[in-house]
């Protein structure tokens, strides 16, 4: 049989709401027609969606197997079989053990009804609910107010200021790359773009290769590269 | 009207909540005894023909008004005072105030349905409250309050019926048994069935 915990688990289905082993007693007792019971939805809700994390393989199996039960009980029911009158062992354990937890909640639904009564009978008194003006003065304190002082000093310090160094500011401007590319095509008809960034980082590359674009956008210098990745070779127009 | 019932009348008029009999001991300084005989003797002036009674509620005494005038007295209120409590709340106020301190896991264990949504508004409606966790750790407890027992008339935390009173009795036992043979049609399937 299933674990107790996964019998006392809660469902909620359109045609009944409450514990599945109370939802099983009434199976039992032809309260709850089992034609009417959508088994889809009791395996949904017994197992529930996250059925690997709520149950143990062992208990797993167990509510599968009564949900399978429940399965060809109704499979036989809507055929119209005869069904075997001989419960099994393990049924009649169940049974006791059903039985056995019905008794033992038995007092507290009374013990209930005993307080509503217990609530109606004395309904009626009124208490007066003012509370006193000016408020019980504040427990002394027991401990020395020093440690507190201490702990809040080091709340209240201000963190030093994080370091910045590994931050840089470094600005290279196309104006300048067009500028110093324009002094390298004064002096020489033809400058080699590998030439004129040897040395040069990838941001200033990148900058040299903008301006140089930016040349050739305005049809001061042609372009002409032998093969992908390899040199360009920027020629300056002669006017 | 003795010196000392004077001055209990006047102490159980002021205080917002039932006095116990040592803090009234404390407050009018004077021993258990007399004290009791002056509350007696106030609970004699304050008879049926008035509009006040003493009663033992809760833990303490208090100056509360008669039962039979509610209605007036509800007047005086934007709203009732005492709302109801659905059959799932009184089941769930029974549990706990047998089995206080008891968490909610170990309520809905014992109830075969979830009992949190419960808890929060008994919890919200002032008639539970935290009683602290395990020192092993673990659930949230929950036992009763003072305000539960005022509104169930109740003396203090233990002034219930024995639980053994609710008790199925034995041919009642074994009847519910009995219905779940009679109704036992599973039979067949339950355990897993060979054929």
């Amino acid at each position: 049989m299933a674990a107790p915990d996964a019998l006392q688990q809660p469902m909620e289905l359109d045609l009944f709401e409450g514990p599945f082993d109370l939802l099983l007693t009434l199976v039992l007792r032809d309260e709850v027609d089992l034609l009417e019971l959508p088994l889809l939805e009791v395996v949904t809700a017994a197992l529930g969606e996250r059925a690997r994390e709520r149950w143990d393989t062992e208990t797993a199996g167990e509510l599968i197997v009564l949900l399978a039960a429940m399965a060809e009980l109704k499979a036989r029911l809507m055929l119209g079989e005869p069904i075997d009158e001989e419960p099994d062992p393990d049924t009649l354990e169940a049974r006791e053990r059903l039985a056995a937890r019905l008794i033992a909640y038995a007092p507290f639904p009374r013990a209930g009804a005993w307080l509503a009564e217990r609530a109606r009978a004395s309904a009626g008194p009124r208490y007066r609910r003012v509370p006193l003006a000016g408020a019980a003065p504040p427990p002394t304190p027991r401990e020395s107010p020093a440690p507190l002082r201490d702990a809040m000093r080091a709340l209240l310090a201000a963190p030093p200021a994080p370091s910045l160094s590994h931050l840089t500011n470094r600005r290279v401007s196309v104006p300048e790359a067009v500028a110093r590319l324009q002094g390298a095509l004064a002096r020489a008809r033809s400058v080699s773009f590998d030439a004129l960034t040897a040395g040069a980082d990838r941001l200033e590359e990148a900058v040299t290769l903008m301006a140089t674009l930016e040349l050739a956008r305005r049809g001061d210098v042609t372009l002409s590269q032998a093969e992908p990745f390899g040199d360009i070779a920027i020629v300056g127009r002669r006017r | 009207m003795t010196e000392l019932a004077r001055r209990l009348e006047a102490l159980l008029f002021l205080s917002p909540e039932p006095l116990p009999l040592v803090a009234l001991c404390e407050l009018a300084e004077e021993p258990p005894g007399p004290v009791q005989r002056g509350l007696a003797e106030l609970a004699e002036r304050h008879g049926p023909e008035g509009g006040l009674e003493v009663a033992e509620v809760a833990g303490g005494y208090a100056l509360r008004t008669r039962a039979d005038l509610a209605e007036v007295c509800d007047r005086l209120r934007e709203r009732p005072p005492e709302d109801r409590i659905t059959p799932a709340g009184l089941e769930t106020l029974a549990v706990v105030a047998y089995l206080e301190p008891v968490s909610r896991p170990e309520i809905s264990r014992l109830r075969g349905v979830a009992a949190d949504s419960t808890v929060v508004s008994l919890v919200e409606r002032g008639l539970l409250e935290e009683a602290g966790r395990p020192a092993e750790g673990g659930a949230m407890r929950y036992r009763t309050t003072r305000l539960f027992q005022e509104r169930f008339n109740l003396r203090g935390p233990g002034d219930l019926p024995p639980l053994e009173r609710f008790e199925l009795s034995g041919p009642e036992a074994q009847r519910v048994r009995t219905r779940l043979v009679e109704a036992g049609h599973l039979g067949d399937g339950a355990g897993g069935d060979g054929g």
